[in-house]
């Protein structure tokens, strides 16, 4: 196990030995800025996805924590991420949110960027500098490292950060049911147009730590599942694949990743879905067998909410999007929400998913949006000075976790809970939370790699 | 000299058209929502697309596109009808207790009316809202914008067969939409 | 001084009076607003420029001496 050093936050405000977490880890300021040198300068964070720049000179504004990056195909189809701010005298370099560009001019006073970063336009760069400047030294702040994994766009600020396929480690299979199109095959997913963006006012961390897989909460959802927005007309999803699997939760301690699955019965066909359309529910019918025929045994494997560390949101099955929660203050979330389809689905299945999308997820989402109502009244409920003084319980089905989990013949790498009987656990937050500590803790990656 | 018909007409229509829209904020102020669904044709189109910062000359690429991309709303009846619905289960906590929600609609223009100003079964018409919405105790939005819709004369009364949102947003500033435009 | 010139409306071709007695053709335009991609027609100071291509910057656009014909 970890031997990390001692701090304020590992068995301290995040005491994983008693399953109690400190409200000041939300509420907290002073914790925050700390947050955004050791978390959010370190760890690998979500950009976008290769479908939203697909030619020479697109680009997309995405984020990074609190900072605003520019996603770009160079000239010569390279991806470039690179800190959205002239080096002259800060000025937001891009204030569009996507399109197609030669270069990025700076309004301020003029400098201009090619879209490799370069700095290549200045102006009386001959009359007022005297040709003195170094411009090779004054291109746009690039991130240290960027990696592109099934479609996936990936940044670090830190040099020192395992590539980003080691960071995800054995979660890399789950990540995989977000990112393959639905026959389980590498045909190219992309992103509908559109990314919602949105402002909600509660710490990150309580979307973080929801998506990580609190099977707790199901009883908040209540009311969508009364009226009934499910892809089969009832419920909020297809029920009936659920109802037939094992219910998991799967968590990678070293990595701060987690995730719920469900496990399908080996032998049997998939449950049939998305029967309110035929042509839909003949497409994933279709994708489904073809998935379990590929896959064999791990195709039994399917996807539920999880949490790439630390703030990437996964929705693998239904709706498939990916979320980021930005932090924009203890006390405020800006939420990005990405929403992928099969690219060469035709137009009636992207279109009903779309709509189930959008019905689902989001501000508009009937789900969602309780959820938002949850975190908000929780985060402020949570900042009075009495309230700071009572930590919140994780202690949900501690010491029930199993490693080395196999379910008749299939392995589950990864510290796994059982829901099927027990219902829920709280093991996947304990999880995230663990790794946070270790990252508000550790003063280098060399104590957080330590499985090297 | 006498006001011509055609601009009584006008005025005539623009006043029932107004009165209209005001009766439908009256409805969901006062939340008669099942009510307010009424107004509803049945195969309503509600669609609220999101807007992109875009550079000059790209204004063509500022929204989301209907049926097409991503938008806050794009929908028909039936959904509209689960939303209430979910109001009325009493546990839908984001409406749990209920908000205290206030529509102002003004700039009320006749763009169109088929297959005449006199004799209307459909007119097209545009119009500004304010929405103010404060919930629980200090939790307040201010939504504010364009509509421009097309209300269908059935069987005498007047429904709303489309209906484009323009929320003068790029980032939503409200954590949710559980309430009508 | 000339009318101040929109750079976003220049086009390929246009021919350019800059400083330092300096004139250039368009090449293409990055919309930006803020500068264009020329090429040296003539630079009595510095010859060595003629037929190079550079990126002038708006400020630097004394005149604008001939509209392309397309
Ligand atoms: S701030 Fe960008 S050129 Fe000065
Ligand atoms: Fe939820």
């Amino acid at each position: 196990m970890a031997t990390k050093t001692k701090g304020r936050f590992v068995n301290g405000l995040v005491d994983m030995k008693a399953g109690k977490i400190s409200r000041e880890i939300f509420v907290n300021e002073e914790i925050y800025a700390e947050e955004q040198e050791q978390v959010f300068t370190r760890a690998w964070l979500f950009i976008g996805h290769e479908s939203q720049v697909p030619k020479p000179g697109d680009y997309f504004v995405s984020g990074m924590g609190e900072e605003s990056v520019i996603l770009c195909r160079d000239r010569e189809g390279a991806l470039h991420v690179f800190l959205n701010s002239c080096r002259h005298r800060g000025m937001k370099v891009c204030r569009y949110d996507e399109g197609n560009t030669p270069v990025f001019t700076c309004p301020y006073h003029g400098w201009s960027y090619a879209t490799d970063g370069k700095l290549v336009g200045v102006p009386f760069f001959k009359d007022a500098y005297h040709e003195k400047l170094d411009k090779s030294k004054w291109g746009l702040v690039e991130v240290a490292q960027m990696e592109v994994y099934k479609g996936s766009i990936w940044a670090t600020w830190d040099p020192a950060a395992p590539p980003f396929t080691e960071y995800l480690g054995d979660f890399k299979m789950f990540f995989d049911l977000s990112l393959e199109a639905w026959n389980g095959t590498d045909e190219p997913l992309e992103v509908i147009g559109g990314v919602q963006k949105w402002l909600i006012p509660c710490n990150w961390k309580f979307p973080a730590e929801n998506f990580s897989g609190d099977s707790y909460h199901n009883i908040s959802h209540r009311s969508v599942d009364m009226v009934g927005i499910g892809p089969s007309g009832t419920g909020r999803r297809d029920t009936q694949e659920r109802a037939d699997s094992r219910r998991l939760q799967v968590s990678f301690p070293d990595r701060g990743h987690q995730t719920g699955i469900y496990v399908l019965p080996g032998g049997s066909p998939t449950a049939a879905s998305y029967q309110q359309s035929p042509e839909v529910a003949d497409y994933f019918r279709e994708a489904e067998e073809k998935r379990r025929a590929i896959k064999g045994e791990w195709g039994r494997v399917t996807g539920s909410p999880g949490e790439i560390f630390p703030n990437t949101a996964l929705h693998p099955r239904q709706p498939r999007s990916i979320a980021v929660w930005h932090p924009r203050g203890a006390h405020q979330t800006e939420v990005w929400r990405w929403y992928l389809v099969d690219a060469g689905a035709p137009y009636a299945v992207k279109d009903f998913l779309r709509q189930y999308y959008i019905r689902y997820s989001g501000p508009g989402g009937l789900t969602e949006q309780d959820d938002m109502e949850n975190w908000n009244y929780a985060h402020s409920a949570s900042r009075g000075t009495i309230a700071r003084r009572h930590p919140y319980s994780y202690e949900q089905g501690m010491g029930s976790e199993q490693t080395n989990f196999e379910l008749d013949g299939l392995k589950i790498p990864g510290t796994v809970m059982d829901l099927t009987e027990a219902k829920s656990s709280e093991q996947n937050l304990r999880n995230f939370y663990k790794r946070w500590a270790e990252f508000m803790d550790a003063p280098s990656w060399d104590e957080l790699a330590d499985w090297r | 000299m006498a006001v011509s018909k055609s601009r009584i007409d006008h005025l005539l229509l623009k006043y029932e058209i107004e009165q209209f829209l005001y009766q439908e904020a009256e409805l969901l102020d006062e939340r008669q929502f099942e009510e307010w669904l009424d107004l509803l044709a049945e195969d309503i189109r509600y669609w609220m697309p999101m807007r992109r910062n875009v550079k000059f000359g790209e204004l063509d690429r500022e929204f989301t596109r209907e049926g097409q991309d991503i938008s806050w709303f794009d929908e028909g009846k039936d959904t509209l009808v689960r939303r209430v619905n979910q109001i009325l289960t009493g546990v839908h906590w984001a409406e749990e207790p209920l908000s205290r929600i206030c529509h102002s609609v003004s700039n009320v223009q006749i763009l169109k009316a088929t297959p005449s100003m006199s004799q209307p079964t459909e007119v097209t018409v545009k119009c500004r809202f304010l929405i103010y919405r404060n919930r629980v105790q200090t939790e307040t939005d201010f939504l504010v914008g364009k509509r421009e819709e097309v209300l269908r004369s059935v069987n005498g009364q007047w429904k709303i067969a489309q209906r484009k949102i323009i929320l003068d947003q790029n980032v939503l500033l409200a954590k949710n939409l559980t309430f009508f435009f | 001084m000339a009318e101040v010139v929109n750079v976003r409306l220049l086009k390929a071709g246009d021919k350019l009076q800059v400083s330092h007695g300096a004139t250039v053709v368009v090449v293409s335009n990055p919309l930006d607003g803020v500068w264009i991609f020329a090429r040296y027609l003539a630079s009595p100071k510095d010859p060595s420029l003629e037929g190079t291509e550079d990126m002038i910057f708006a400020q630097d656009i004394i005149e604008v001496l001939e509209i392309s014909g397309d």
